[in-house]
């Protein structure tokens, strides 16, 4: 077994390692961290707050003044028939989403460790990951298009079969279709990363599973999943976080492209483009950054419990 | 019994090539409803994969009248006129894409490298330098990752604006300052990852902190810093959302957003070969990219910590 520290051992090891050389790591400290701390409070932080102050007022955009006006920013938002959709879709993508790409992401993790060729398929999984949302919605537009006599991939598949072709992108069909494609082309992400913590763990641990006549369940139960804990703890933040503010993959998808999709098929990345810089009517900054906000307080709340849920002592190996 | 099989087995064969792994004992090769059901999907999931690329490569090559009624055929029209690359001209200029392979690499290898070189002593910083608040620090700057971008866009576009940076400049800095979250806490994973004794034996033998932190952390945590290039690298290049708030002369337009405008253009005109050249043009350096970095993510990772 390789050494096993917990957190308290290593502060056992820090507190002997000498007092001086503390000090002079701890001065080290700001030197290092300012630089990346300055450019995320300028850039992230302050916009964030200005953004909140924002959905309190009443706010057209460029050339007109921001004037106080409490929550109705928020009351009416919450009212709305295109809030509801979108916050709807947005928290469809994030569960629905979430849990179809770990099913599938786990499920590889017990498969490609002891599968031949297993690094070939792990670099073709990955590739929509590479892809631009917006090249990906051009292409998975291609394939769900319904337009008879001019089928898209999926509908020409269907046809020959012999079964009747689907109206995917019409927009009672859109979540579904994009929370599919977003499994699809997500999944690759996450293999990878689970994988790439698969393979730093010993091997012998597996050895040892196999000379006792492991089932995969069982080396994934016992071995996999407590020895990369931590990565599916960050790929579970990251996926929260990257499903959370999808907004090119549905923009394209769902619409003609350059002008916003139908209601039903919006997300809340796509609310607050379409009160910001959307051709559908006036832009209302007030109302965008209100929804701003929304996205921001579901973020930080389902980040929150995903790291609490997650929360265990660090193992080194 | 079954491990004193093994050996003898192994032995059985004599042109035996050196393994790269182990062999593994003869209970773990039993077929189980699990491994099977997982096989399965696993090919038919990479079958897909393939077909998928094979489908975009070989349409960027069709007439839209092939595209639609022989997606599984090789492209036939263009090639038989003699003018095989017909749709890449197309996209190539009427989307503008001269200009924006030029922006496009410049912006995103600048940006990744100053993303990495300023957030790797930051997340140095946040794990191991043993400073109280640190722990707090991180989950702060861990949420920002959580940031939409939709949510900052308006007063930075509004005080950008202002400040005459709603350019390539401008996106420039935003790319790196919006991606020192993200590449913050996924270097801060593999610091935490790196074991105590190799910095205290640094320490030790006389090495200054800054000393350990170029010598010994940051060679260790190559894997984490090719895979934050990489990521970032993938990242910024397929980034369409700012850049189609930032950028408003079509000359310095980045790829994906020279791919939107032209998406609205050519969907018009029904110039569906041209629109997946166009697509093929945006996907195919990153696939290259990848195939060429796939190796060395991974073996960089692996390498770990040297065990």
């Amino acid at each position: 077994m390789a050494t096993v520290t917990t957190t308290a051992a290593r502060d056992r090891g820090a507190r002997a390692a000498g007092a001086a050389h503390l000090r002079r790591k701890r001065r080290l400290f700001w030197p290092f961290a300012a630089p990346a701390l300055v450019l995320y409070l300028a850039f992230l932080v302050l916009p964030t707050l200005a953004t909140v102050v924002l959905s309190f007022t009443s706010w057209a955009g460029a050339g007109d003044t921001p004037k106080p006006n409490g929550v109705t920013n928020y009351t009416q938002m919450w009212a709305s028939d295109s809030f509801q959709y979108a916050f709807r879709n947005t928290l469809v993508y994030v569960f629905l989403g979430g849990v179809g790409t770990f099913a599938l992401a786990f499920l590889f993790t017990m498969v490609l460790r002891d599968m031949r060729g297993g690094k070939v398929v792990r670099a073709i999984l990955f590739f929509p990951n590479i892809v631009a949302p917006v090249a990906l919605g051009m292409f998975l537009g291609f394939v769900f298009k319904y337009q008879p006599g001019k089928q898209g991939l999926a509908n020409y598949v269907l046809e020959h079969v012999g079964a009747d072709a689907a109206k995917f992108l019409a927009p009672a069909n859109v979540t579904g279709v994009v929370t599919a494609s977003l499994i699809w082309a997500s999944s690759g992400f996450y293999i990878t990363i689970l994988m790439a913590a698969v393979d730093r763990i010993p091997p012998y641990l597996y050895e040892d599973a196999e000379l006792g006549g492991a089932s995969p369940w069982q080396k994934f139960r016992n071995i996999t999943l407590p020895m990369t804990w931590d990565v599916v703890g960050v790929a579970g933040v990251l996926w929260t976080i990257n499903a959370l503010k999808i907004f090119e993959l549905v923009f394209v998808l769902a619409g003609p492209g350059t002008y916003a999709p139908p209601n039903q098929a919006w997300t809340l990345g796509v609310y607050v483009f379409d009160r910001t810089f959307g051709s559908n009517g006036t832009p209302d900054f007030g109302a965008a950054c209100a929804c701003a906000v929304a996205m921001i307080a579901l973020v930080s709340i389902l980040v929150v419990l995903l790291r609490r849920l997650m929360r265990r002592d660090a193992i080194q190996f | 019994m079954t491990v004193t099989d093994a050996p003898v087995r192994a032995v059985a064969k004599p042109p035996r090539k050196v393994p790269r792994k182990p062999r593994p004992a003869p209970g773990s090769r039993k077929l189980s409803p699990l491994r099977l059901l997982g096989s399965v999907i696993v090919w038919a999931f990479t079958a897909g994969n393939v077909l998928v690329l094979y489908w975009l490569l070989t349409a960027s090559f069709k007439t839209p009248v092939e595209i639609f009624t022989k997606p599984f055929a090789l492209p036939y029209q263009w090639f038989h006129l003699g003018k095989p690359f017909r749709n890449f001209i197309y996209a190539w200029n009427n989307a503008g894409f001269g200009d924006a392979v030029l922006t496009t690499v410049v912006l995103v290898g600048l940006a990744t490298v100053a993303t990495v070189a300023v957030s790797a002593p930051c997340a140095y910083a946040l794990t191991r330098l043993g400073v109280r608040g640190s722990g707090p620090m991180t989950n702060a700057v861990a949420i920002g990752m959580g940031v939409p971008f939709q949510t900052v866009i308006i007063p930075l576009f509004v005080t950008m604006s202002k400040a005459h940076l709603d350019n390539e400049y401008g996106l420039f800095l935003l790319y790196v300052a919006l991606s020192i979250p993200f590449t913050v806490f996924l270097l801060t994973g593999f610091f935490r990852s790196l074991p105590d004794e190799l910095e205290e034996a640094a320490s030790l033998d006389g090495a200054s902190p800054t000393r350990t932190f170029f010598s010994v952390m940051l060679p260790l945590a190559r894997g984490g810093l090719i895979t934050a290039l990489t990521l970032n690298a993938i990242g910024l290049w397929n980034e369409t959302l700012l850049a189609i708030v930032f950028l408003k002369d079509q000359a310095h337009f980045t790829l994906s957003r020279a791919l939107f405008t032209f998406y609205g253009a050519a969907s018009y005109q029904s110039e569906y070969g041209g629109l997946i050249a166009g697509v093929a043009i945006v996907v195919l350096p990153m696939l290259v990219l990848y195939l060429v970095l796939a190796r060395r993510i991974i073996t960089g990772l692996t390498l770990g910590a040297g065990k």
